[in-house]
């Protein structure tokens, strides 16, 4: 895994509708260390969905830089992953098909990724599912298959756009408590984007509140690990920042 | 085959074979004149003549062959269209309606300006065939590639895909229930397109073998020729569309979008 | 740093007047994508790439669209045609209907009418313009007998489908709220089958014209595709022309505006989804 830089990031855009310039970003700097967890929170309109199109190369930045590793990045590569809100499955492919995806575009010969995809299909439970298709699954194991998707590729960044939105409350408790166990098992570099704020808190080491296209305020979410949810929501030290966190997010 | 296999076939078989019973019936019974309508041994008899002395096969083949060019170019060159159309958005957005139109146009109406176009035979035929496939084709094709939604071809972006792999893995998958609905919808015209040029603009096919014998009163092929057509369409329509539709839309859980 | 681009390019200024207008005006994103395309003909039928003789420009298809109106020439073979179709449309609906509801409604009806009714289907309706041409001649019955065939298959094969989706219990709940079985069939069975009934109309109309042209140009009387053949025999291009944009305009105009429309109404109304193309 590897460190993420963003260097006085902007991102303009024009409206046909409003017949003018927009800005989306206006001027974001932030470092991700290799093996950290942030989740970025903050209104809606913030910027924060367009911060992670344009990591992710989605789109082009009008100024400023991102590097993965020290390394200037441009347009969608396998060094960053990203799983998707609406899950993004392929529907034509079976499980351990759209989990192989990535190591098949890179050439990985069918015996070998499907070894692979196997492995990180066991490591989200998933074993029973490979040769189902996403129709056939469940929102909450459809999205199981998104991240392990994007992990089985072994990207440097791991980016995550409101991954448990679509899904109901007690089924996102749950992946939110498997993503932590996995991600103390293999360290990925995570960007998280939540409207959630006490699932950034629950998730993060670090929590980035953004307002009006620029980042406000930064906070270190020091609690220990492992995290489980009936520990944690009567934790007063969980309160006091996820209330602070909440604070930031409203003002902003 | 397994024995449900079979029973559907013969609960498919017996209805027609009863109709066969009652047409024999009514005609007999009525004392029909041949001229009019022929008895069920007549058609038979035709149907045996014409394939001893090879016309049936000429002329089923003709037709065939024609259908077989037309679709084959015109599927070949309207999925790549299609499909680079649907990628832009702006493109597709600005296209649609005018594909739309040729594809509401596509075939019969071309028959004229075809034959014009193309004097009459088999270049005119094949040309109507094409267009009613190509027009169908490629408008279907781009509905089905702009359905695509974005975070697919961005998830494949991000998995590493190289253009190429993108347009096997994600465009081509994710259009094909458009492309077959269009296929199916295209070879629906084409069929009708072939039947109805082969009736002025040949010499040889079925449309042309049903024409013909109307100007001698010969019901007894006009109706072998009838029955030709329905089993011919029948044998396409389920050996190769249901089973191409069923393969792909019914398994992967897609609803044909609009 | 690159510096914030804050100023707009015309291609921009150019594309958002076109988004913004065709918000305000739908009309507008099916009309101004044919300017091109009109634009175009011109200049491909100018170059002379083509001889004027197969390939005439929109200018003088315009022009002989102005005589032909002024004449009294199209507007008489575009209501015999229109007539012949709508004729034999409300006779397919007419008979299709009924028919389709029997067959949906009754698993006897079904099993014995079924494959008859697609292997019909399969022979299709210009296959049947010979016997018919021997049986009623050059005239009006021929044609009007090969829309209604053309249109009541579609029309049946979908009405079934619609009869077979409404789900058993809506007719339990209205059998168990005193409706009777006629009710039940005008309460619940039409109403539910009717946006399918709508995509088995389109999808009728759409084959029933073709084969109206079809018969108007092997039959040949009067009507669009009458003036179509009947220009290619004197091999004036113009006309062929002319008669296909008209039948292309008149056609989109009605599936675009009215059927597809009515159907997706219907669709979202009784919130089934409906497929359309």
């Amino acid at each position: 895994m590897k460190s993420l830089t963003i260097e006085h990031l902007q991102k303009t855009y024009f409206d046909p509708f409003a017949n003018k310039q927009v800005t989306a970003i206006r001027d974001i700097s932030l470092t991700v260390d290799a093996g950290d967890f942030v989740a970025v929170v903050g209104p809606s309109g913030c910027g924060k969905t367009t911060m992670l199109n344009l990591i992710a190369g989605f789109l082009a930045p009008t100024g400023g830089q991102i590097r993965v590793d020290g390394r200037a990045v441009s347009g969608p590569g396998p060094d960053r992953g990203v799983v998707f809100q609406s899950f993004a499955l392929f529907p034509w492919r079976t499980v351990l098909d759209n989990v192989a995806f990535g190591p098949k575009m890179r050439g990985v010969p069918k015996a070998r990724r499907h070894e692979i995809a196997r492995e990180y299909l066991a490591l989200a439970g998933l074993s029973h599912a490979a040769e189902r298709y996403p129709n056939e699954l469940s929102g909450g194991m459809q999205q199981r298959v998104g991240v392990v998707r994007a992990l089985a590729n072994e990207p440097d960044v791991l980016l995550m756009d409101e991954p448990f939105a679509s899904v109901d409350a007690q089924t996102r408790m749950t992946l939110q408590e498997e993503l932590t166990r996995i991600w103390e098992q293999r360290r990925p570099t995570v960007v998280f984007i939540t409207h959630d704020v006490n699932e950034a808190v629950f998730l993060a080491n670090r929590v980035v509140v953004l307002s009006h296209g620029a980042v406000l305020r930064d906070i270190a979410i020091d609690l220990p690990r492992p995290r489980a949810w009936d520990v944690l929501i009567e934790d007063a030290g969980f309160k006091t920042l996820a209330a602070k966190v909440l604070q930031q997010v409203r003002t902003a | 085959m397994s024995v449900p296999r079979l029973v559907a076939a013969a609960m498919f078989v017996l209805p027609l074979l009863a109709l066969l019973l009652i047409w024999q019936a009514v005609v007999h019974g009525f004392d029909v004149s041949p001229r009019v309508f022929p008895a069920v041994g007549a058609v038979f008899q035709a149907g045996l003549e014409a394939m001893q002395d090879g016309t049936l096969i000429r002329h089923i083949g003709a037709s065939l062959g024609r259908m077989a060019l037309g679709t084959v170019i015109g599927i070949v060159t309207a999925v790549p269209l299609g499909v680079a159309m649907g990628t832009n958005r702006a493109v597709s957005t600005f296209f649609t309606p005018l594909l739309r139109f040729f594809s509401v146009l596509a075939g019969i109406a071309w028959i004229p300006i075809a034959t014009l176009w193309f004097g009459y035979g088999f270049g005119a035929i094949t040309f109507v065939i094409f267009n009613a496939v190509f027009f169908v084709v490629a408008y279907n094709t781009l509905l089905g590639v702009t359905g695509i939604a974005m975070p697919l071809r961005h998830a494949a972006a991000s998995l590493g895909a190289t253009r190429w792999q993108m347009l096997t893995e994600v465009l081509l998958p994710g259009a094909l229930p458009n492309i077959v609905t269009g296929v199916r919808t295209g070879l629906g015209f084409a069929w009708r397109g072939l039947i109805a040029a082969e009736m002025i603009a040949t010499n040889v096919g079925l449309g042309y073998m049903l024409f013909v014998a109307r100007d001698f009163y010969r019901t007894e092929v006009i109706v072998l020729g009838m029955i030709v057509i329905g089993v011919l369409w029948l044998l396409i329509d389920r050996l190769l569309l249901s089973p191409l539709e069923r393969a792909t839309i019914e398994r992967w859980g897609l609803v044909r979008a609009a | 740093m690159s510096a914030l681009a804050a100023s707009v390019s015309p291609w921009q200024r150019l594309w958002s007047a076109y988004v913004r207008g065709t918000v305000r005006h739908p009309a507008l994103a099916s009309l101004v994508p044919f300017v091109p395309v009109v634009a175009l003909w011109a200049l491909v039928a100018q170059s002379g790439l083509f001889p004027p003789v197969f390939f005439p420009g929109p200018a003088e298809v315009v022009q002989k669209f102005g005589t032909l109106m002024a004449n009294g020439i199209l507007p008489a073979y575009l209501e015999d045609s229109v007539i012949r179709l709508a004729a034999g449309t409300a006779a397919g609906l007419a008979l299709g209907i009924p028919l389709g509801l029997l067959v949906g409604l009754s698993d006897r009806a079904h099993r014995a009418l079924w494959p008859v009714l697609l292997f019909f289907q399969a022979i299709g309706d210009i296959a049947w313009l010979p016997i018919l041409l021997i049986w009623f001649g050059f005239g009006l019955t021929t044609m009007i007998f090969v829309i209604v065939y053309t249109v009541l298959f579609p029309v049946v094969l979908n009405t079934v489908l619609g009869v077979r989706s409404v789900p058993l219990e809506l007719h339990r709940a209205a059998l168990s709220l005193g409706a009777s079985k006629v009710r039940v069939l005008w309460e619940v069975v039409l109403p539910g089958a009717l946006p399918n009934i709508m995509t088995g109309l389109r999808n009728g109309l759409g084959f029933g014209w073709r084969a109206l042209i079809a018969a108007e140009i092997i039959v040949g009387t009067s009507g669009i595709g009458f003036l179509m053949f009947d220009a290619r025999r004197a091999g004036s291009v113009v006309e062929i022309l002319l008669g296909m944009i008209v039948l292309g305009v008149l056609w989109y105009v009605v599936d675009s505006w009215v059927l597809a429309p009515i159907e997706r109404v219907t669709g979202q109304r009784w919130g089934l989804v409906t497929r359309h193309d």
